[in-house]
């Protein structure tokens, strides 16, 4: 058993519901709740400060949603476990979460220990999913490609639109490092090896010349 | 000129009357001027044949006149000498008295000029009238006598009437007595041949007026007809369209009053009664607290998992009502979900395919294509006996594309056009049209595919970057 105790994050826009989670979890000693913020935002500006070892993250916030915050931050910390915290139990939430870096998925209506062993488990590296309610929270594989998550979404319409890694480190606040990661994978992700290529496969999907000004 | 035409701004009615129009009025127009140069050249011509004729038959008998007096004493003329005085007395007083007519008379002339004979006109006679002109300053006696002296002939001059003294235009028949050294003529005023003319012509001038007056009637009355279909077509079609609009309003107040309903009956009959049952198990619980009977913390348990009940119904609800995942993942991951269902729920294969990017298309499309993806899901479920259906969603050049294949057995024409069936896919039809995209449905005894296309403009832009995500255009609605 380690001396210190997990420094926990929640992140929930319910007062009710986080002040209830941090009630409840509060009984446990090997549990510090290092704070509770209402919003994605919040948890991005302060996830340096508060330095958790586990951030309970709700997956609809106003704002910055949880799958956003995830992303942007691990690429602020990586060393961060993610475990979202959820009302929905379709399995393209969980497969979403995942993708997009969660650690573990826990349904806000499973009995209150199971959160606890959620936090447990993902403490120690594995990858938790929730047994709960609905019983079939297996992602399964969306289709033959693994799908793109926002922020390489985001990094691969830069890129396409001729950004350098710099220019797009720069736009999204984000280390060059991290831009090289992200473009590593979504060439990965796509089979496509060079950025001309990345730019043609924007085009001919349309989502680079959309206006968005549909009546 | 280009001033002039941005500031007349027509109306889609107005510009297909002018449309109407203004060719008819051009025709009209053209039609008129062609009709008009035909017809003065047509009465020129006609008039100037009336006149010339009519003068023909007045020499004609200006000439058998003349023959006639000569003959009738050509006795007395043939048989007298060039000095027989007594014998030209005679015929002077023949030719004297045969006056005819109001205004018809002989008169002689002998080669000097000196008027011999003038019965109406008798201050002249034995006065010498060589070198006399009328008033336009034609040579009237010495012309005369020349033409006469030539073997005879027509002159035309003016002359004042015998009964009125007004001059008018006389023409004149005139040969010669040669051994008497005598012109001896009758002539006619022609006024009433010009009168007679110019009646003619006014009549024809009358007859153009009458058939511009034709022209302009038959233009206004086609008009009158161009306006009043337009006027007719206008108000039926905006009547159409106003029934439409009441049906679509009922359609739309039914739809929702039914949903209403629903989701009342399943507030009330699931939820309410499930949360009654928690208020019952944690009213035990405390009672049994108060008691310190052991049996209350499973009065609580049953509390605690009617509640769980609850949530779970509530998430079933809301998901009916409008799946969070559209929302919050895209159209792609939300129909993921619904073919999930749709393949659990029926037993029917059913294949989903879709590109990398995701939450591309803007609010409107991407519930209009869940909602078509819905219907036709359903339409297949109900009527199309298919056993594999595929979806397939991407986006390209020109937008995006939802593609629904079955290989059921298909529905006919007729039955799409049947009110009651063809309601689902008119409501598919409507909110393509509200989206200004396009839907193709191709339907056969091997199955359907209905093919659903949005435009670019549906298409979010790529966002331009910015230090925090916020700008995402993902909405997050709060849970």
């Amino acid at each position: 058993m380690s001396t210190a105790p997990i420094r926990l994050l929640i992140v929930d826009d319910h007062p009710m519901v986080a002040d209830g989670i941090e009630a409840i979890l509060e009984g446990y000693d090997d549990l510090e709740v290092v704070g509770v913020l209402c919003n994605g935002q919040e948890a991005i500006d302060q996830v340096e400060t508060l330095n958790p070892d586990v951030i309970l993250l709700d997956l609809n916030m106003p704002g910055v949603g949880g799958l956003t915050a995830t992303e942007i931050i691990l690429e602020r910390r990586p060393e961060t476990r993610i475990l979202i915290l959820s009302m929905h139990d379709s399995p393209e939430y969980i497969s979403s979460a995942l993708s997009h870096g969660a650690r573990g998925y826990v349904l806000k209506d499973v009995p209150t220990e199971e959160i606890k062993t959620a936090i447990d488990a993902v403490m120690r590296g594995e990858r938790y999913l929730c047994t709960g309610a609905s019983g079939s929270l297996t992602p399964e594989p969306t289709g033959d490609r693994e799908p793109l998550t926002s922020r390489e979404q985001t990094v691969l319409l830069q890129l396409a639109q001729g950004k350098s890694n710099k220019e797009v480190a720069a736009e999204l606040d984000i280390s060059v490092r991290t831009v090289e990661t992200h473009r590593k994978n979504i060439k990965r992700k796509l089979g496509i090896s060079s950025t001309a290529g990345l730019t043609r496969y924007a085009l001919e999907h349309g989502v680079l010349q959309g206006t968005g000004h549909g009546l | 000129m280009k001033q002039i035409l941005s500031r007349l701004h027509f109306s889609y009615g107005q510009k297909l009357f002018l449309l109407a129009t203004l060719p008819l009025i051009g025709a009209v127009a053209a039609i008129s001027v062609v009709v008009a140069l035909q017809s003065q050249e047509l009465a020129e011509r006609e008039v100037r044949t009336l006149e010339s004729q009519l003068i023909d038959v007045k020499k004609q008998e200006l000439k058998n006149y003349v023959t006639l007096a000569r003959n009738s004493f050509y006795y007395i003329y043939g048989n007298a000498a060039p000095d027989d005085e007594e014998s030209k007395r005679k015929v002077m007083q023949i030719l004297a008295a045969m006056i005819y007519g109001s205004e018809g008379f002989f008169f002689v002339y002998d080669y000097e000029g000196n008027n011999l004979v003038s019965p109406r006109q008798t201050d002249m006679i034995n006065q010498n009238w060589a070198g006399l002109s009328d008033s336009t300053g034609t040579p009237v006696v010495d012309e005369l006598i020349r033409v006469a002296r030539s073997g005879g002939g027509y002159h035309t001059y003016l002359w004042p009437k015998p009964s009125t003294g007004e001059e008018a235009q006389m023409i004149t028949y005139v040969t010669s007595f040669p051994s008497w050294r005598w012109a001896v003529g009758t002539g006619v005023f022609v006024d009433d041949v010009i009168k007679t003319v110019a009646a003619s012509k006014s009549e024809v001038e009358a007859r153009v007026r009458r058939t511009f007056f034709y022209i302009g009637g038959i233009t206004f009355a086609s008009l009158l007809m161009v306006f009043g279909t337009g006027m007719i077509i206008n108000v039926r079609e905006r009547r159409l369209a106003d029934a439409k609009l009441k049906s679509l309003t009922q359609r739309v107040f039914d739809a929702q009053e039914e949903e209403r309903g629903r989701v009342a009956r399943e507030l009330h009959d699931s939820i309410s009664q499930i949360l009654v049952g928690v208020r019952y198990g944690l009213e035990l619980a405390k009672k049994r607290f108060a008691n310190n009977d052991p049996r209350a913390p499973e009065a609580m348990n049953r509390g605690i998992d009617s509640l769980s009940g609850a949530i779970q119904e509530v998430r079933r609800i809301s998901r009916d009502l409008r799946p969070g995942v559209l929302d919050d993942l895209g159209l792609g991951p939300a129909l993921k979900a619904l073919t999930d269902d749709f393949s659990t729920r029926t037993g029917i294969e059913t294949q989903f395919s879709t590109v990398v990017f995701r939450n591309r298309l803007d609010q409107d499309a991407k519930i209009a294509l869940y909602r078509i993806a819905q219907e036709a899901l359903t339409n297949i479920e109900r009527h199309s006996g298919a056993n594999h259906v595929t979806i397939d969603l991407r986006g390209h050049r020109s937008g995006a594309t939802m593609t629904i294949a079955d290989n059921g057995h298909g529905f006919e024409t007729a039955r799409r056009q049947n009110p009651r069936q063809g309601l689902g896919l008119r409501n598919m039809q409507e909110r393509v049209e509200q989206l200004e995209g396009s839907l193709n449905i191709q339907s056969a005894k091997t199955g359907t595919r209905i093919s659903v296309s949005v435009p670019l403009t549906h298409l979010l832009p790529p966002e331009t970057g910015s230090t925090s995500a916020s700008k995402k255009p993902v909405t997050e609605a709060p849970e």
